[in-house]
């Protein structure tokens, strides 16, 4: 089927698809915008198999055009609002793209790229759309063909773009909304951009299920989110590690009373079992999902089922509904328990590849099976424990330092909002490890209480040589410390 | 002796905007809507105006009515400065 008709094949009319603080969108009116931008795409000639951009931040306008897109067997590239115009534009060169669909907020940032490219202005003046007919095609369709190009967080010299087909998105869509028992009841505080394998999940899975959306651009300043999500009774907010530590340590988050939510979801890389343990004991009445995936998955691999986070705390839990995920050794055989080995995985959500990049995507991808990247351990029950990103351990001494685990410790600190934990050469150690930490307000620890702090926890070879407190991270659009910056980093950042 | 919006403008613009050139914006120019901050460099403002005033800003605080403009934060600042 249609990716765009599968996905708003369940739609009841008078359910709102999307929350705003200003406006709110029922499915009635969401599928009349998509139908009128369909028309619009071809209008402009745009034919299946064609790329088409889309570059905005959250909003009813953005899931309308990239629905309209993947109606018409075209291919979504989403964009990084966070890009500059350089690298939008080499981006959307990379991906021979034909159109673009872009905020009217962005015109002004992204004018010069307007010049190159046809486009469409996305506003609110789409909320006046009339009644047009969404026309659901009987036709089966070739899944195997790209819906989507999602660009990695990764950071290369050129840019990465993961092939996403639409048998990927529809059986991960479905495997998510199993395992999370999403309904038409939902409504999803939505702060993650679409643009993010894990924002475009919460969209596919929200409108699958005809729920609502409600969107917030304002996470810089927590208390709006919090405030919008107690007056629209959100029962689900879905976020990545830096949402939850400035949740949890810099916003009213653990006072306020949030009656309405049920479900929190946590993705997109480690939640240390200090703040993971802060997260359930806030809100108790709600279910915490531990996950892991990442984009050349779709979106999701493994969850967490919320009645085990204590006995299996830190764990990322078993594959999803429909993968399998086993972790080797570099021979490719299974790891016994005790050891570290790569998590591979298996299923329908699994990517063809990279765009234009066959040797990346003979490395990642081989025979079906995803390599990807994360170290793992796996206990008698077959529960997987990651222990860092292959590239992301410290050699010192001739020990295999997980930065992972320095990084929890570090974190057990109360005034500890976040840490980062890189090796950087050193003649005598091999790798000389250097945290970053960012504390919270008004507090008065000093890096020798967190040197003190590692010693009493971390062996001889894990102790940090420097500490640097710091006032942020460096991150990138996904929300992910961008480790190889920090590395580069001389003195205090 | 420079004022509260005087000294905000240099500060953002150095730390945030990252340019030589001032702030390029007026006092009334909405952070967020033009992309000026994101929760990193709300955080760095936060820090930025606890320790140039002495005051301690409360999580609850950190709202666009006190902080999302040069306007709304002199006229926070002036208040906070005030009650101490």
């Amino acid at each position: 089927m249609n990716t765009s008709d599968y996905l708003l094949a369940n739609a009841k009319d008078g359910v709102l698809a999307f929350v705003t603080k200003d406006f709110s969108v029922t499915y009635l009116l969401f599928k009349s915008i998509c139908a009128s931008l369909v028309i619009e795409l071809k209008n402009r000639n745009i034919r299946s198999g064609d790329r088409v951009a889309i570059l905005g931040k959250n909003s009813p306008f953005w899931a309308a055009a990239y629905l309209a897109i993947l109606k018409i067997n075209a291919i979504a590239v989403p964009l990084s609002t966070m890009l500059s115009a350089d690298n939008c534009e080499r981006n959307l060169t990379f991906v021979d793209c034909k159109f673009l669909f872009v905020d009217k907020s962005l015109y002004a940032k992204y004018s010069g790229i307007c010049q190159k490219i046809e486009y469409f202005c996305l506003d609110n003046s789409l909320l006046q759309t009339e009644n047009v007919q969404w026309k659901f095609s009987g036709s089966a369709m070739k899944v195997n063909r790209d819906a989507a190009l999602l660009f990695t967080s990764g950071t290369t010299a050129r840019p990465r773009a993961v092939r996403i087909t639409h048998r990927n998105i529809q059986a991960n869509t479905e495997s998510i909304i199993q395992y999370l028992d999403l309904s038409a009841a939902e409504r999803l505080m939505t702060v993650l951009p679409f643009f993010y394998c894990y924002g475009t999940s919460l969209l596919h899975t929200h409108l699958r299920v005809s729920g609502t959306l409600v969107i917030s651009n304002t996470f810089a300043y927590p208390e709006t989110v919090l405030d919008l999500m107690e007056a629209t009774n959100c029962t689900g907010f879905a976020g990545v590690p830096s949402t939850y530590q400035a949740l949890l340590r810099n916003s009213t988050f653990p006072r306020r009373k949030l009656p309405y939510l049920k479900k929190i979801q946590q993705a997109g890389g480690k939640l240390y079992n200090e703040l993971l343990k802060e997260l359930i004991n806030s809100h108790p009445l709600a279910k915490v999902y531990v996950m892991y995936g990442q984009t050349e998955a779709t979106a999701r691999l493994s969850y967490l089922p919320p009645e085990l986070l204590s006995s299996k705390l830190g764990s990322i839990g078993k594959g999803i509904p429909g993968v399998t995920l086993s972790v080797v050794r570099e021979s490719g055989e299974p790891i016994q328990t005790g050891e570290i080995g790569e998590i591979v995985a298996i299923g329908d959500n699994i990517s063809p590849g990279y765009l234009n990049d066959p040797d990346a995507s003979r490395e990642k991808f081989s025979n079906g099976l995803l390599f990807t990247g994360d170290m793992a351990t796996v206990d008698e029950d077959g529960y997987i424990y990651i222990v860092d990103r292959k590239s992301d351990f410290i050699k010192s001494y001739g020990h295999r330092v997980s930065s992972y685990e320095i990084e929890a410790c570090v974190l057990q600190i109360p005034d500890v909002i976040a840490a980062a934990a890189v090796g950087v050469p050193d003649e005598y150690a091999g790798e000389m490890i250097k945290v970053f930490v960012v504390l919270r307000n008004n507090s008065i620890l000093k890096t020798e209480n967190i040197l003190e702090h590692c010693r009493s926890h971390l062996a001889r070879y894990m102790l940090p040589k420097e500490i640097t407190i710091a006032t942020t991270l460096p991150m990138n659009a996904h929300g992910k410390v961008i480790k190889s910056e920090l590395k580069k980093m001389g003195g205090p950042y | 002796m420079q004022t509260i919006q005087e000294k905000l403008r240099i500060f953002i613009a150095q730390n945030i905007l990252f340019s030589q050139n001032g702030f390029p914006y007026d006092d009334e120019t909405s952070f967020l809507e033009n992309g000026i901050v994101d929760s990193a460099s709300v955080i760095e403002l936060v820090l930025f105006i606890e320790e140039q005033y002495g005051i301690s800003v409360k999580d609850s605080e950190v709202v666009p009515q006190n902080f999302d403009s040069i306007q709304n934060l002199s006229r926070y600042i002036t208040r906070k400065t005030q009650d101490v």
